[in-house]
C-alpha cells in the first residue's frame, strides 16, 4: 500500500499507540478487569442462588439489566447513524471520528445484549427463540433486530479498515508475528488495485445506506416492546421516534467523551481538534432541543390526558417524594445544560462540552431507569404480594456490580480495540480531511490552501 | 470540672446511642411471624417430621359420606402439603374398628374416600366415628384425626312458580324407618364457580325442616345456561359437613370455549402482512449484507501480484 503525505504522516504518528501496548494501559486493563471479575463473581451468585439476589420481582420485572440494555444498545444504534451518515455525506470533517463511531457501534452491541442474557432465568431455553419463534411478538422483533444489526455492526467496522489492515501489514512494525499475521488475513490481499477499490466502495456504500434505515428501524422496535404494551408511561405513538433521537442524542455525548479521552491519551490535538468538539456540540444541542421537545410532548399529552393510570406515573415521576428529583435531574442535566454550554460562546470549549456531554449521558441512563420502574412499580392490577420489595423496586449490590462490569468492559474494549487499530483513520485521509490545520510538521505544505468547511 | 467532663461525655455518648438504636429497623427485631397459627402437632422436631391430618367428613345427599384427610407439616418454617402418603380410613365402633380403605394424598396433600351407606356398619343412636390414620415413615411421625358425626341427610328441590326461582331445601335424620325433620339449622345456599363455590343465600329450617330460597335468574351458567346449585351444611357441632346439589337450566348461556377471535396477542399465526414484511425486511438487510461479503471475496480475488502494483500506484 502506498501513502500519500497525509496518510503516510498519521500513520507515522500512530505508529507507537499498536506497536506497545504501554504500561499505563495495561494498568487501565487491569483496573477494568478488577470491576469484571467482581461480576462475574455477582453473576456467579445470580446463577447459582437464582433471580432473587437481584431486586427484580413479580411486578418490576425489569431493573438496571435493561436500563443498560437499552442504554447501550442506542449507543450503537447512534453510532452506525453517526458513522453511516458521515460517510455518506462525505463530511470532509468527519473522517479522522468516523472510527470512533464504529468502534462505539460495535463495542456496545457487544455489550449491551449481555445485560439481556443476566436477565433471562433460563438460558438453556435460548435457542427456542429460534425454533419457536412468534412473528407477532415485539421480543422476537427485538432479537432479530438486535442480531441482523450486530452483523452489520462487524460489517461496518471491518470494511472501514480493510485499507487500514493493508497498511498495517506493509508498515514492517516492531509486533509480535500473530498479529501481523492477523493483520496479514484482515486485509485480504488489498493492494490498492483501481477493481479492489471498486468492490470496497461499493460495499462500503451500500452498508451505509442500508445501516442508517436499519439503525432507525432497530430503535423503533426497541422503543416498540414498551410502546407495544398497555402500560402507563410506556403506551405511546412517539415512542418510536423518541428512543431513535434519544439513541443519537446519548451516543453523540459518549462519541465527544471518547474524542476527548482518546485526544488526551494518545495526544491526537492534530485530528481531533476544538472544531471537531464545536461541530459534534452543535449536534448534540439540535438533538438536545428535539429531544427535549419529544419529552415534553410525553409528559404533557400524559398530564393533560390525565387517565387514571397514566396520572399515577406522572404523578410519581413529578414528586419529590418519589422521583421528582431525578427527573429534574435528567431533564436539567440532561437537556438544559448541554444545550446552554454549546449555545454560550464563552463554554463552547471541549473540556465543557465534554463536562456537559459527560452528564448529559448519566441524565441519559437515568432517563431509561425513569422509563422502565415507575411504570413497572403501577400496575394496573392489584398487587397480589405487598411485601415492600415486591412493590417498590430498589437494585442490590449483584446488579450494581453486573452494571459497572458492563461499562468495564466497554472501556476495556475500546482500551484494547486502539491497541490493535489506529484511532484516527489512516488510509483515505486527505488535506480536505482537517477542519483546522493539519499536523503542524507539515504547515508549509498546507498553508497556501483554504480551509474546508462543512456545508 | 473533670467530672463534669466525663458526665457530659457520657450524657453524650447515651444521647447518640439512642440516635442509633432509633435508626435501626424495628422489623429486625420482629423476627416471629404474629400470622402464624401455633400448632403443637405441626411443630418440628429434632429430625423427624411431625405431620397433621386434617380430618373433616361431607354427608351428601345420595347418602355417601366423604372421609377427607389432608396432610401438612412445617418443614423449614414453611407450611408443606405433603403429597404420595398413604392415609387409612377407619369406622370405628363399640366393639372393632373396620378399615374402609386407603388413599394416597395428592399434590395438595388431600387424600377422599367416599363411602357408600351399605359399607358402614349400623349404630343404634345414629352417629357414626371415623378415623383416618397415617402410619409414618422414615422421614414423619404417625398422625390421626377423629371425627363423629350423626347421621343427616340435606335434599334440595328446585321450585319454579312463573319466573320466580327457587330452591326447597330439606334437611332430615334418617331414624329406624322413620326420618324426623331438624329445625332451626341454618342452611346456606351457592352456586358452584368456576374454582369455588359462590354463595347467594341462606336460611333457617322451619318445623317441617325446610327453608326456601330465592334464586337470581340472571347468574351465567355453562353455554347450555345449566347452574349447578348447592345446600351446604359446615361444620355443624352434631352433623360436621353435609351437601346436597341439583343442576338447572336457570343461568344465562356463556360458552366457555373462546369466541373465534379475528386478532389477538395469543393467536397462533401472525397476520399475513405482518409476515411478509418481517419476511421482506430481513431479506433486504441480509440480502445486503450478503452482496457485501460477496464483494470482498471479489476483492480478495483480483490481488494483484506485487511488482504489479508497486508499477500501478
Amino acid at each position: 500500500m502506498e501513502l500519500n503525505t497525509y496518510e503516510q504522516e498519521v500513520f507515522n504518528y500512530q505508529r507507537s499507540n499498536i506497536e506497545k501496548f504501554g504500561k499505563r494501559n495495561m494498568i487501565w486493563s487491569l483496573f477494568f478487569l478488577i470491576f469484571i471479575m467482581i461480576g462475574l463473581y455477582a453473576l456467579y451468585l445470580q446463577i447459582a442462588k437464582g433471580h432473587g439476589v437481584t431486586g427484580m420481582r413479580d411486578n418490576v420485572v425489569w431493573g438496571l439489566f435493561i436500563v443498560n440494555f437499552i442504554f447501550f444498545i442506542g449507543l450503537s444504534y447512534a453510532g452506525a447513524i453517526i458513522g453511516g451518515v458521515l460517510h455518506l455525506l462525505k463530511v470532509p470533517w468527519g473522517k479522522p471520528i468516523v472510527r470512533l463511531a464504529q468502534m462505539m457501534t460495535l463495542i456496545s452491541v457487544i455489550v449491551g445484549p449481555i445485560f439481556i442474557l443476566l436477565c433471562v432465568g433460563r438460558f438453556d431455553r435460548l435457542h427456542h427463540l429460534f425454533i419457536y419463534p412468534r412473528i407477532q411478538s415485539p421480543m422476537t422483533w427485538d432479537v432479530m433486530a438486535v442480531l441482523t444489526f450486530f452483523a452489520g455492526a462487524v460489517l461496518f467496522l471491518y470494511l472501514a479498515l480493510i485499507k487500514d489492515f493493508a497498511v498495517y501489514r506493509d508498515a514492517k512494525m516492531n509486533i509480535p508475528a500473530w498479529k501481523q499475521k492477523l493483520y496479514k488475513i484482515l486485509a485480504i490481499g488489498y493492494r490498492g488495485a483501481a477493481s479492489q477499490k471498486r468492490h470496497l466502495i461499493i460495499s462500503q456504500n451500500l452498508l451505509a445506506i442500508i445501516m442508517v434505515p436499519l439503525s432507525i428501524i432497530v430503535a423503533s422496535i426497541l422503543s416498540w416492546i414498551f410502546g407495544m404494551t398497555l402500560r402507563p408511561g410506556w403506551h405511546s405513538t412517539i415512542f418510536g421516534p423518541y428512543f431513535v433521537l434519544g439513541a443519537l442524542y446519548s451516543g453523540c455525548g459518549v462519541l465527544i467523551v471518547a474524542m476527548w479521552v482518546y485526544r488526551k491519551m494518545y495526544k491526537l490535538e492534530h485530528y481531533f481538534t476544538d472544531k471537531h468538539f464545536s461541530y459534534l456540540g452543535y449536534g448534540m444541542m439540535v438533538l438536545g432541543a428535539g429531544y427535549g421537545y419529544f419529552t415534553f410532548s410525553e409528559y404533557f399529552t400524559g398530564w393533560f390526558g390525565s387517565a387514571k393510570w397514566d396520572n399515577e406515573v406522572i404523578n410519581k415521576l413529578f414528586s419529590f417524594h418519589e422521583y421528582g428529583g431525578w427527573t429534574l435531574f435528567a431533564n436539567l442535566a440532561g437537556i438544559v445544560i448541554p444545550i446552554l454550554i454549546v449555545a454560550i460562546p464563552a463554554t463552547r470549549k471541549p473540556n465543557w462540552i465534554t463536562l456537559s456531554a459527560f452528564i448529559m449521558v448519566i441524565a441519559l441512563w437515568v432517563k431509561r431507569y425513569l422509563i422502565i420502574v415507575p411504570t413497572l412499580e403501577t400496575p394496573a392490577l392489584p398487587m397480589q404480594d405487598t411485601r415492600m420489595e415486591f412493590v417498590k423496586y430498589s437494585a442490590t449490590w449483584p446488579e450494581w456490580a453486573l452494571t459497572i462490569a458492563g461499562i468495564a468492559s466497554f472501556l476495556l474494549f475500546f482500551t484494547l480495540i486502539s491497541k490493535f487499530v489506529t484511532v484516527v483513520p489512516v488510509s483515505g485521509l486527505e488535506e480536505v480531511n482537517f477542519p483546522h490545520e493539519p499536523h503542524h510538521h507539515h504547515h508549509d505544505v498546507a498553508t497556501n490552501k483554504d480551509e474546508i468547511k462543512p456545508a | 470540672m473533670k467530672q463534669e467532663l466525663i458526665k457530659n461525655s457520657i450524657r453524650h455518648i447515651l444521647k447518640y446511642a439512642m440516635l442509633i438504636l432509633l435508626c435501626i429497623p424495628v422489623n429486625l427485631f420482629a423476627q416471629t411471624d404474629s400470622t402464624a397459627t401455633k400448632e403443637a402437632d405441626t411443630k418440628e422436631e429434632a429430625g423427624l417430621i411431625a405431620p397433621a391430618l386434617d380430618f373433616i367428613i361431607v354427608q351428601k345427599s345420595d347418602s355417601t359420606i366423604d372421609l377427607k384427610a389432608a396432610m401438612r407439616a412445617k418443614i423449614k418454617g414453611s407450611l408443606m402439603r405433603l403429597p404420595l402418603l398413604k392415609i387409612t380410613f377407619f369406622q370405628v365402633s363399640d366393639t372393632a374398628e373396620k378399615n374402609l380403605g386407603f388413599v394416597i394424598t395428592d399434590n395438595n396433600g388431600k387424600a377422599v374416600l367416599t363411602v357408600k351407606k351399605d359399607a358402614l356398619t349400623n349404630v343404634k343412636d345414629g352417629s357414626l366415628l371415623f378415623k383416618a390414620s397415617f402410619a409414618g415413615n422414615k422421614q414423619m411421625e404417625s398422625a390421626d384425626g377423629e371425627m363423629t358425626v350423626k347421621r343427616g341427610l340435606l335434599q334440595i328441590t328446585p321450585v319454579k312458580e312463573d319466573s320466580l326461582l327457587t330452591v326447597k331445601v330439606k334437611f332430615i335424620t334418617p331414624g329406624n324407618g322413620m326420618d324426623s325433620a331438624m329445625k332451626d339449622v341454618t342452611i346456606g345456599i351457592f352456586v358452584k364457580r368456576f374454582f369455588s363455590a359462590l354463595k347467594i343465600g341462606e336460611g333457617t329450617t322451619d318445623e317441617n325442616g325446610e327453608v326456601t330460597v330465592e334464586i337470581p335468574g340472571n347468574l351465567p351458567g355453562d353455554d347450555k345456561g345449566n347452574l349447578i346449585l348447592m345446600a351446604k351444611i359446615d361444620e355443624n357441632e352434631t352433623f360436621g359437613n353435609l351437601e346436597a346439589s341439583v343442576t338447572q337450566p336457570w343461568g344465562l348461556p356463556v360458552s366457555a370455549s373462546l369466541e373465534k377471535q379475528p386478532r389477538a396477542l395469543w393467536s397462533a399465526h401472525p397476520p399475513i402482512w405482518m409476515l411478509i414484511t418481517f419476511i421482506v425486511m430481513m431479506v433486504i438487510v441480509w440480502g445486503h449484507f450478503i452482496i457485501i461479503v460477496y464483494e470482498l471475496f471479489r476483492l480478495r480475488k483480483e490481488e494483484p501480484h506485487l511488482e504489479e502494483t508497486i508499477t500501478n500506484t
